[in-house]
């Protein structure tokens, strides 16, 4: 009972710290940047405590709340401490703690820092009391939240119209994968009554129990639309290259270790629930096979830096997502957590030389002597290094519970896309590292010499501590992350798959086979620097157009809601508007003309007084009138 | 046999009257009609068992009233203006309000049961001093009132007839 | 003559007094036939008295008021007459429109 209690406050602490942060920034520290920050790390630092806390103390009972019971349906909320948040949690939370670090140097010279500090701990709430959801209802509400604070943050210099559009595009086709989402869960109410999740994961009550296999697989795959928008898979992936116009700490955090992970979280949450259909199942390793490739293929000609970690991102989720419909619970979160690292990691890093050297060109990057900012490359290197799949490193073991798993019923086409989508990642990851740190004929730039950046940054010294700190935290979490699989898969009562060096084999020499050819495009004294698929032209030009996704929704989509629009506007405006104003005005011109009753003439007010006094006796004789005859 | 006649002729005199006074155009032919009519229904009166009143009526109806009226008509020149065209409308919407009134009143008439009594009072109660001596205390104050109304009656015809003192 | 027929008789008197006030367009014309419809009460109340009622002075007595009362009326209708008169050159009924709506 005692413990019980506390882990209550801890937990209350963990949620609302940021939250308390938010709401004393946004109300009274908007002229006061510099306790804004203080308060907002404050309750950062309090989160991180908190979590760590929650994760020592271990998987406890669900603690929940009524909110409000209507007839049959008990609303809820709560948190639920399982393996699952305990770990994911502790990830947001140092990662949150890292990034508000690294934004004390990187948005040093804004002017509306106060206003970015809270709107982080506004995320780190609602991030927050999404994981930790016991609810289905609940977790909604915060994944819409998120959806919300991810607007707000992309579009945080709303001035510039490219990130006001970018904001509202990512929001409005999150929220299009949000409709499938509710849809979903209004099913789960119908069907099932209620919204408890370890309820509703019940092998024996659960949902699974209660439903038509159909229905389940409905109510599944609406689910998922809700995940393809919220993780940016095909086809609702173009809104995350476009978010990366917000502040590149907020692409960090958000955009790569926990927001758009929150889909794969929920995947996670309702996985014994996925296991259940085969055909939900097939359908979301279909489409995140296909995302993990098409991602791929457009991060290794991009040239911009973020947008090549964006497409990254989108492959990587592609990933997880494979792992957990493939059946491997534990290959899916251990990837999460070591993607949110050397995600997290390799954005800050960019960020760095976007901040100093004033362009996110890569090949500008190189040429004006990027190499030289020495924490950042070698967090660069490191963090790429984990993203590829490098042993030791720790997106090595992760990818490695993945190839397990999809290769454990044999060599199927999805574990042949696997391979070729670990390929492609390693080749677009040291494309990028190339290009960085051997730039075609030297670099030419002074460090000292730079001008100001593009995004915020400005000029001065090159590797702040502010902004090295986490990047040197996070180059040794994504090295050695890895090492804490058998605990992690502890945690979440599985055991991780069993490996040889044989079954590892083919996965590093895919790897090593990428990095070889990224070499022999760009990192060789005398390479060419165009990349091997230049050799064809129409596949080059599909990649870099990003094989014309984003046009075809502009064309069609776009278009057609436009007309959809003014084709509502003109029946408001011509039909019901000017209909409605007609009739008032036929009844305004029924009325004046009824007026002319009262013409003044007395004889004719007399004749209808005379008529309906003969009326009224006519009446009296023929016994008609109301009341008994 | 010559008072069946006589009480036909009445009712004849009556009737013409009232045709006269609402379908003639001139003004002054339909005060005319109004006058035989008033005549008409004085000698119906005289056939309901009155003199007093059947006098009365030639004396103050037909003798006052409708003199006044002709003197009205001659002050406001009625008589020498051509008689405006009739609204055709106008007409037949009285007619036809007059015609329901009538249709209607008469078919409840016809259904309506009254207290008759068969024989007609003893003659002294038909005297003029009875009529007198039940003005003078059962009506006493209709009597009065009247004699009031009339006085208010004059003084409100010369207050509203009077000219116009022009203002110096 | 019964009772029935005396009322009708003062009926038709009525209506032909009620056609004059609605149709007429001369103010004297109304007048007129007021007076008929005056008249035609009076004839009903002489028929009652004679064939309904005990004491035979009642009818003529309400009949005696009654062409008091019409005296009255005629001297106030025709005051005004003469005032419409004077101030309008005209006593048309259908230009009295000024009660309107």
């Amino acid at each position: 009972m005692l413990a019980s209690v506390n882990t209550l406050s801890i937990v209350f602490g963990t949620i609302f710290a940021p939250l308390a942060a938010f709401l004393i920034a946004i109300l009274f520290l908007m002229r006061s940047p510099r306790l804004a920050q203080a308060i907002v790390l404050a309750g950062a630092a309090l989160s991180v405590t908190g979590s760590i806390a929650l994760l020592l103390r271990g998987p406890v009972e669900p603690l929940r709340f009524l909110w409000f019971a209507s007839g049959d349906i008990q609303l809820r909320f709560g948190f639920l401490l399982d393996g699952t948040s305990l770990m994911f949690g502790v990830a947001v939370t140092v990662i949150t703690l890292c990034v508000m670090v690294y934004s004390l140097g990187y948005m040093s010279h804004d002017p509306a820092k106060s206003r970015y500090f809270a709107l982080l701990g506004f995320f780190a709430w609602s991030m927050l009391s999404f994981v930790y959801a016991v609810d289905l209802l609940q977790a909604f509400i915060f994944w819409e939240l998120i959806g919300l604070s991810s607007f707000f943050l992309i579009g945080f210099w709303y001035e510039k119209p490219s990130a006001a559009n970018a904001a509202r595009k990512a929001f409005l086709m999150t929220r299009i994968g949000d409709v499938g989402l509710f849809i979903g869960i209004l099913l789960i109410l119908q069907y099932f009554g209620d919204f408890d999740i370890p309820g509703l994961l019940n092998a024996d009550s659960g949902l699974v129990s209660a439903v038509a296999p159909a229905t389940l697989t409905a109510i599944l795959l609406l689910i998922f639309v809700g995940i393809v928008g919220k993780s940016a898979q095909f086809p609702l992936h173009t809104w995350l290259p476009d978010a990366m116009e917000g502040p590149t700490p907020v692409s960090a955090l958000l955009h790569s270790a926990t927001m758009v992970a929150a889909g794969v979280f929920l995947m996670a949450r309702l996985h014994p629930l996925f296991m259940a259909d085969e055909t939900a199942r097939t359908v979301v390793i279909c489409v995140a096979a296909f995302t993990a490739l098409l991602a791929a293929t457009m991060a290794m000609v991009d040239r911009d830096i973020k947008k090549v970690l964006a497409y990254s991102s989108i492959s990587q989720l592609g990933f997880m997502l494979m792992a957990l419909a493939a059946g491997s619970l534990f290959a899916g979160v251990f990837h999460l957590i070591t993607h949110a690292f050397f995600k997290a990691l390799l954005f800050l890093c960019s960020g760095l030389y976007i901040h100093h050297l004033a362009t996110n060109d890569l090949e500008e990057i190189g040429r004006r002597g990027g190499r030289r900012m020495r924490f950042t490359t070698v967090g660069l290197v490191i963090g790429g290094g984990a993203l590829a799949g490098i042993p030791p490193l720790s997106g090595f073991f992760s990818k490695e519970e993945i190839f397990a798993q999809l290769g454990h019923d044999g060599f199927t086409l999805f574990t042949g896309a696997a391979f070729a989508a670990a390929f492609l990642t390693a080749y677009y990851t040291f494309r990028m590292v190339f290009l960085v740190v051997r730039p075609a004929g030297g670099d030419c730039g002074d460090l000292n010499d730079a001008q100001p950046a593009t995004d915020g940054g400005h000029g001065g010294r090159a590797e702040p501590w502010s902004m090295v700190t986490p990047v040197v935290f996070l180059t040794f979490a994504a090295a050695f992350a890895g090492f804490y699989g058998t605990d992690i898969a502890a945690g979440l009562g599985l055991s991780p798959a069993h490996h040889t060096l044989a079954s590892a084999l083919p996965a590093v020499g895919v790897v090593l086979f990428g990095v070889a050819i990224a070499w022999l495009d760009f990192g060789r004294s005398n390479a060419r620097r165009r990349g091997f698929i230049a050799a064809v032209p129409a596949l080059q030009t599909l990649f870099v157009n990003q094989w014309f996704v984003d046009a075809f929704y502009r064309a069609v989509v776009v278009r057609s809601t436009g007309a959809l629009a003014t084709l509502m506007h003109w029946t408001e405006a011509k039909v019901l508007d000017s209909g409605f104003d007609r009739l008032a005005l036929t009844i305004l011109e029924w009325g004046k003309r009824a007026t002319r009753v009262q013409s003044g003439w007395v004889q004719f007010y007399g004749g209808c007084a005379v008529l309906l006094f003969g009326t009224l006796a006519l009446c009296l004789y023929l016994d008609v009138g109301i009341g008994g005859g | 046999m010559t008072e069946q006649l006589a009480l036909y002729l009445f009712v004849v005199l009556a009737l013409a009257g009232g045709v006269m006074a609402a379908g003639m155009r001139h003004i002054l032919n339909a005060i005319i009609g109004l006058a035989i009519s008033l005549l008409g229904v004085a000698g119906l009166f005289l056939h309901l068992g009155s003199p007093f009143v059947a006098g009365m009526q030639i004396l103050i109806y037909i003798g006052g009233i409708v003199v006044a009226i002709v003197f009205a008509m001659m002050l406001s020149l009625a008589m020498t203006m051509r008689p405006p065209p009739a609204n055709r409308l106008k007409v037949w919407f009285a007619g036809l309000c007059a015609t329901l009134f009538l249709v209607s009143v008469s078919l409840v008439l016809s259904t309506a049961q009254f207290h008759v009594v068969e024989t007609p009072p003893a003659a002294p109660s038909w005297a003029i001093e009875h009529i007198g001596h039940a003005l003078l205390t059962h009506y006493n104050l209709v009597f009065e009132a009247l004699s009031v109304v009339l006085l208010l009656a004059i003084i409100g015809a010369i207050l509203i007839a009077r000219q116009e003192k022009p203002t110096t | 003559m019964t009772l029935q027929t005396y009322l009708l008789l003062g009926l038709i008197l009525f209506s032909l007094g009620l056609y004059c006030v609605l149709s007429r367009r001369n103010l004297i014309g109304v007048l007129i036939g007021v007076e008929l419809m005056m008249n035609a009460a009076s004839l009903n109340f002489m028929a009652f008295n004679r064939y309904s009622v005990n004491d035979p002075a009642t009818g003529q007595v309400v009949v005696l008021i009654i062409i008091g009362l019409a005296a009255a009326e005629v001297a106030i209708f025709l005051s005004i007459i003469l005032n419409l008169y004077r101030n309008r050159r005209a006593i048309d009924v259908e230009e009295l429109r000024e009660l309107r709506g």
